[in-house]
This record gives structure tokens, sequence and C-alpha cells, in this order.
């Protein structure tokens, strides 16, 4: 396919200066990222110098060697690894569930479109807008600091992103197998078991790991359901700002532990990153 | 030969005939025909087993996401300082609603919350046009791009205001260093009340601009090229295209970056937590940190959750709007 060149300028100067310009964005855009690693490795006294030392010619692993000291780090990795992996589970599982029955035509196509825009509106409105009465109501439960309310909280803020995203999935697979199926007397749950989950097997992978990332990068539900027994990574993190802020290398070691295992996940979800970002709307 | 910063989908990478395509499922969220599929009869079993798929689920969203938002209203009618012990929740009708729209702390906190999403999106969307536009024509690097733009975007938000926290300090941060290389003299970006709001709002660009130049780019690669190519034989230039042509067929998928980027960005809060909390003075306070401060740190509940009301509606008025425009758009497509 020929490349769209019909947007850019033709002519040599022309494009130079653009090129230019993409670099100093994309230069703009990578030096956050750079200065948080090399901050990482760098020496105490060398992190609090004026002028900052943009490139560092010595490192050290100190910095990660602290943070793996501060007490009870071990279980917040923890905390945050299981909350992420059993709301993401939960949250695929009655997700891809729902998507399924949304994608086949046994329900009125009335209710269905009904049942997804509700589904819809209830991601849209901002996380904030039902902390208050989810702190009371889990208070009331006595459920404060525990695991669970964070698992809730969490897959209630990724289940309408599955089914959407599950459900563009569901409707990019061929149909004719699951005709035959239905030939052979397949009932809806032994087609949707033996026949469409390994199928969307690709699609269940990029959706559970778009998942895993907004539990593990979650901040406003964790620092004000938790305090210690289910604390998470991100509340740690900011926990730096008003303790020990000025101890940058330890907190950028700690951020880079954090990021670093995400960028790997979300490296392997490229192919279908367009989908994920929105919504299932658009398709690369 | 493929210049795409979008790898290409095996069995999607020819262009449609009719711009980039709005996935059936949101077609059916618009609505203007009901999805292919065959002429069911007699389902009965069938459909009992499809309620039974999607009531765990539905049950699910019912106790996480409507009660609470229910009990909230609610709390709204009430006043309640859970901090007092043992206090009760006493009703007092519309008071929390008709005292805010008197409160000048309010007023200002929807200011900066319309100036944050309006200034922030629209800066994303102008950068992140071009930047799409460059990327899907000359540029040849397009692996590299994207994983440098995607560190941003994956990064979580709380390391990146911590991160931004140590790039914006006065003494010891990057960007007064390199300011400086350039002689402006060091600023306190973050401290100071003149500049907070922008710095605030150059980490949002920062972090979230990648999303628009992922989706946009998306959508100019998936645009048939046979008009570009008949305006090109017929002497148009490369402005007269873009605006004529590459604009208008790719309006739907500007709706959904637009509709997606407006409701993200009004829902900031991790990155103004850790940047700001809302100063200096209230100048970044944003509605997000606002209901947080009155509810989950003075435990104002009955106010916090009438913001939280307000905020809601707000909201809601703003996505219909483009759910009606997406639907407009829709409808023209199938006339």
């Amino acid at each position: 396919m020929a490349a769209v060149r019909t947007f850019v300028s033709q002519q040599r100067p022309g494009r130079l200066l653009l090129y230019l310009v993409t670099a100093a964005v994309l230069v703009a855009v990578a030096f956050p990222a750079y200065w948080l690693v090399t901050t990482a490795f760098k020496y105490e006294v060398d992190t609090i110098v004026s002028p900052p030392i943009i490139l560092p010619l010595r490192g050290t692993l100190r910095n990660f060697t602290d943070v793996l000291r501060v007490e009870h780090i071990g279980q917040f990795f923890l905390n945050s690894a299981l909350i992420a992996l059993v709301s993401t589970g939960l949250g695929v599982l009655l997700g891809s569930m729902a998507a399924y029955a949304l994608s086949k035509v046994y329900m009125a196509y009335r209710i269905r479109q009904v049942i997804m825009i509700w589904i819809l509106i209830v991601r849209i409105f901002p996380p904030i807008t039902t902390a208050i009465p989810y702190f009371v109501i889990i208070r009331g439960l006595n459920l404060s600091d525990t695991h669970v309310a964070l698992i809730l909280t969490h897959t209630a803020f990724t289940l309408p992103f599955v089914i959407w995203l599950m459900l563009g999935f569901f409707q990019d697979l061929p149909d004719a197998i699951d005709k035959a199926a239905v030939m052979d007397g397949c009932s809806l749950w032994q087609r949707f078991c033996q026949i469409t989950l390994p199928l969307a097997l690709p699609g269940i992978a990029v959706t559970a790991i778009f998942t895993f990332i907004f539990s593990w990068n979650e901040f406003l539900y964790a620092s004000m359901l938790t305090s210690r027994t289910a604390k998470t990574l991100p509340v740690v993190i900011a926990g730096y700002m008003s303790d020990k802020f000025l101890r940058w290398g330890e907190m950028s070691a700690l951020a880079a532990m954090m990021v670093v295992p995400v960028m790997i996940f979300a490296g392997l979800t490229q192919r279908y990153l367009v989908r994920g970002l929105t919504f299932g709307a658009v398709k690369e | 030969m493929t210049n795409r910063l979008a790898p290409s989908h095996p069995e999607g990478a020819e262009p449609s005939s009719g711009g980039p395509r709005i996935r059936a499922a949101w077609r059916a969220l618009v609505g203007h025909t009901a999805p292919a599929g065959v002429v069911v009869q007699d389902h009965r079993r069938e459909r009992l087993m499809s309620w039974l798929f999607i009531a765990p689920a539905l049950l699910f969203l019912l106790l996480t996401s409507v009660y609470p938002l229910l009990y909230s209203l609610r709390l709204s009618f009430f006043s309640w300082n859970m901090s007092v012990p043992n206090s009760q929740p006493v009703f007092v009708g519309l008071r929390n609603y008709t005292r805010l729209f008197s409160d000048p702390v309010f007023q200002s906190s929807l200011k900066t919350t319309l100036i944050f999403v309006v200034s922030a999106v629209t800066l994303e969307f102008l950068l992140g046009m071009a930047l799409a536009l460059l990327v899907t024509s000359r540029i040849r690097v397009v692996g590299l791009i994207r994983t440098l733009l995607l560190v941003p975007l994956m990064m979580t938000p709380v390391v990146a205001g911590v991160l931004w926290r140590t790039l914006y300090h006065s003494t010891y941060g990057a960007i007064n260093y390199f300011i400086g290389l350039v002689g402006i003299p060091p600023q306190t970006w973050t401290g100071n009340p003149e500049q907070a709001l922008a710095a605030v709002i150059t980490v949002e660009i920062w972090q979230q601009m990648p999303v628009v130049i992922f989706i946009l780019a998306a959508g100019i690669q998936s645009l048939p090229l046979d008009f570009h190519k008949a305006a090109r034989v017929d002497g148009a230039s490369a402005w007269q295209i873009f605006r004529e042509i590459t604009l208008p067929l790719l309006k739907p998928v500007i709706l959904v970056v637009l509709l997606l980027r407006i409701m993200d960005a009004f829902r900031i809060f991790d990155v103004i937590y850790t940047l700001t909390f809302g100063g200096p003075g209230r100048v970044t306070e944003v509605l997000s940190i606002l209901i947080y401060k009155n509810g989950l740190q003075f435990f104002q509940i009955g106010k916090a959750s009438a913001m939280s009301w307000l905020f809601l509606l707000f909201i809601f008025v703003i996505a219909i709007f483009f759910i009606r425009e997406l639907q407009g758009r829709e409808q023209e497509g199938t006339a």
C-alpha cells in the first residue's frame, strides 16, 4: 500500500524542518523517562546538586537495595500484584461472558443496545464521583484495608471496558465454525467454552493486560481504602512526597521497578493498542 | 512500500471505501442499524442462557457502580461530618446544592477544571494531529517512535506526578537547568500561582498526547487513498487536501478521540495529587481534588456528595453532546 504521502510538503527544506520538529518533540517526550532511570542509578549526592547532572558518569545500585529495605515493601509488591491479578481474572471472566451474550442475536437488539449504552455511561463517570459513597460503604462493611475492597472497586472500573473490548473481538470471529457447532447441537455454554474462548485468546490476553495495568497503576481508591495490610505501590510512591521528599534516588528506583513490568506488558499489546485505547471503537 | 505507525492487521489492512471504520460495537451504540446476524426464529433456551451469561456482570455493576451512585445521591441531601465521632447524617434537603451554587470556591474549581480540560485537550489534539500526519507520511523509524510514545502513556500517573515534581524543582530540577542554557532565569513552576496550572497541563499533554497520535494515525492509515490521488492530480495543495478531504473523512475518528480525551481529562487526579495537590493556594484545584479534600480530608460527606453529583451531571451533558454528534455522523453515512 502506498503510504499516505499527500499530507506533507514535498519540498526538501520543509521536510527537513518537519524532521527537526518531530525529533525535538520525541526528545521532549523521552527525556522525563531518561531522567527517571538515570536518577535511579545516581549516588544520593549526585541527585541533589545544582546544576543537575544530566549525563551521569558514575552509578550505583544502592537506591535499589535501599528500596528493598523499606519496611513491608515485599508485601506491598505482592499486594499490588495480587489485587491486579484477581481483579483482572474476575473482570475478564464476567466481562467476556457478558460480551459473548451481547455478541449473539438471541436477545432483542434494543435490549442489548440499552445494556451497552448503560455500561458505557457507567465507565464515563470520573472515579472521584463514587469515591465518597465507596468510602462510607466500605467502612460500614468493615472492609477497610482489605484486598477484597480494592479487588471489587478495580473490577467495577474495568468491567465495562472488558465488555466493550471483548465484544469487538468476538464480533471479529468467523461465524462459520459457530454455525457448524449449532448444527451439531452444541449449547451456548459449550460453544462459548470450546469454540469462542480458544479463538479469542489473543483478544483475551490483550484485554487482561490492559486491565492489569489499570489496577497496578490505580491510586485514588488504593489510597482511600487501604492503610497497611492491603497497601499498594502507587500509595507507597505518593508517600515519598510527604515523608521522604528529596530522596529522589530511592523514589526513582522504586518507580522504575514499578513501571518496567508495565512497559513490557504494554509492548506485548502494541498490535491492539488503538483498540484498547478507544474502548474498541477504532481498529488498526 | 508501507510506512505505517500501526503494524498492519492481517485482514484489516485494506482500506474500506467509506473512510475509517468505527467498529460494530460503536455502531450499535449510536444505533443506526441492527448488527448483521441470522434471523432468529425460536431460541427460547438460548435467550435464557444469554441472560444467564450477562447476569453476573450486570449484577456486579449494579452493586458496585449504580448502588454507590444512588447512595451518593442520597448522601447529598444530608449534612454529615464523619470526622465527629458518632455523628449522624441530618437531612437538609437541597441545601448542599443551593450553597454550592453560590460558593466561590466551587465555582473557581469548576473554572479551573474547564481551563485545564479545554487547554490540555486542544493542545494535545493539535500537536497530536500534526505528529500523526507526520508519522503516517514520511518518517522511517516508526517502531522507535511507537515505543517512545508508549512510555509516558503507560507510566503510572502517580509516578509521572512525582517524576515531574523533581523535573520542575527550582534548584535541582532539569527544566530550570535547560532554560538556563538559553539565558532564562530559574522559575518556581509548580510553586508559582501564575505557572502552576500551565505546569500541570504540560504534564497532562506529555502523558496523553500519545493517545491522540496513536488513534489518529490508525484512522489516517485506514483512509481510502483514491480521493487524495485525484485531488493531487487536480493540483490541490497539501493544505487543501488536508482540509477538504482528510478532515471530513476522519471526522468519526476525531469525535471518538475528543470524546475519550475530554472524559479522561476530567478524571485527572493522581498527577495533580502528587504534583501540586491543588496548590499553590487553589490555582490547580480541579473538581476531583476539591471533592477529595472536602470528602476525604474534612469528611464533609454531604457537601462532597453534592459536588460529585453536579460534576456527574456536567460530564453527562458533555458526553451526550458527543454521542449525538457521532449519531448524526453515522446516520449521514447510511443516507
